[in-house]
């Protein structure tokens, strides 16, 4: 008997560029993954990565537990029954920074204290944010003119969102809270394309 | 007759004047004297030492000690005027232990030397802090900044590396 032999030459091997638009989709394989899943009677949900992610990054912020001074009161008034951070699923203040996503500078910045928070803020993982809490942590404040204060925690950290106030009330640190879940909802490739919305 | 004028008939040498100070009495001493006279008030029954003050006037020195007695509930402040050139004076370590951080806090802020402390040591800045920030002619306008070492002690620098963000 004789061999098989192939005769490699002869296999086209020739891919055709997807040029409709039809055609880019079906090279996605998006309608065989659909159609394969309609006949397992399964349920599909069409999404974005980034939407997914996102969703799950705003929905379970974890704040780290570090106050500095007086807003750090306001924080745990904010995280008290009456005002309930929890709904927002931030109830878990992680006393470890590996564990959390979210640092609120909740107080006056010293100078001693600045290389303290800048670790902190480094030891986190990523993804993370800063909220930087009152007067103090935003620019100085009263303490503006002083010898030891930092003028802002933004000398620093970047921060991604700023809630003035003397402390300001829970109120005011929901809706800050708010403007970084929404801010976070935008982030992402997704949010270029216009396929965040 | 309060506590500052039993001072005044005991010692009138060293004790240089009576008064109030809100509403408490107050005694202004020799500096040489300092001792011997927180000795006798310790006596009196001033068993606290509960405030070290220094307070710059430009051209001198004040360092104001508040004592307070728990069995009689009464109040005593002791001043003593230093010039203005290497402020120093007699530490009361040896009567109150207390003594120990608030003159050294005064050190920090106001750089008022106390002879006898045994540790004058810098309490709430980090060593190689320069100047005293509570004097009149402290440098505001030269930002000093503060980073850790690799052994976690405090390094003070002017320029800010290793500390302000890369802008």
């Amino acid at each position: 008997m004789d061999p098989v032999t192939i005769d490699t030459t002869k296999i086209k091997t020739e891919k055709k560029e997807p040029e409709t638009a039809l055609e880019k989709l079906e090279d996605t394989g998006l309608i065989s993954t659909l159609l394969a899943a309609r006949e397992r009677k399964g349920l599909v949900l069409l999404t974005t990565i980034d939407q997914v992610f996102n969703w799950a990054r705003l929905s379970s912020l974890w704040p780290v537990t570090s106050g500095l001074a007086c807003c750090a009161i306001e924080m745990m008034a904010v995280a008290m029954a009456h005002h309930d951070i929890a709904r927002f699923g931030m109830e878990i203040f992680r006393a470890s920074p590996r564990q959390a996503d979210l640092m609120f500078v909740a107080g006056t910045v010293t100078k001693r204290m600045a290389p303290r928070v800048k670790l902190l803020y480094e030891m986190m993982a990523e993804p993370k944010w800063v909220i930087s809490v009152g007067s103090c942590a935003n620019t100085g404040g009263p303490y503006h003119e002083s010898y030891c204060v930092l003028k802002g925690v933004d000398n620093i950290i970047p921060v991604d969102v700023y809630i003035p106030g003397c402390p300001p009330r829970p109120e005011a640190w929901l809706y800050g809270v708010i403007q970084l879940r929404e801010k976070i909802k935008n982030e992402g490739y997704g949010a270029k394309w216009g396929l965040n919305k | 007759m309060n506590a500052a004028e039993e001072l005044k008939q005991s010692f009138p040498e060293s004790v240089t004047g009576v008064g109030l100070q809100t509403n408490k009495p107050l005694a202004v001493v020799k500096k040489e004297d300092l001792l011997m006279i927180a000795g006798k008030v310790k006596e009196m029954g001033f068993d606290n030492l509960s405030v070290v003050t220094g307070i710059d006037y430009v051209d001198h020195f004040e360092v104001i000690y508040n004592f307070f007695s728990y069995n009689n509930k009464q109040n005593l402040a002791l001043k003593v005027i230093l010039e203005r050139e290497n402020p120093a004076v007699d530490s009361l370590f040896s009567l109150y232990k207390v003594a120990d951080w608030l003159e050294r806090e005064t050190y920090d802020l106001v750089g008022i030397r106390f002879s006898g402390h045994p540790n004058l040591v810098r309490i709430l800045l980090p060593d190689g802090w320069e100047g005293h920030p509570l004097r009149k002619d402290y440098d505001m306008n030269k930002e000093q900044w503060v980073t850790i070492g690799e052994d976690g002690e405090d390094i003070v620098s002017t320029d800010g590396s290793g500390i302000l963000r890369r802008k």
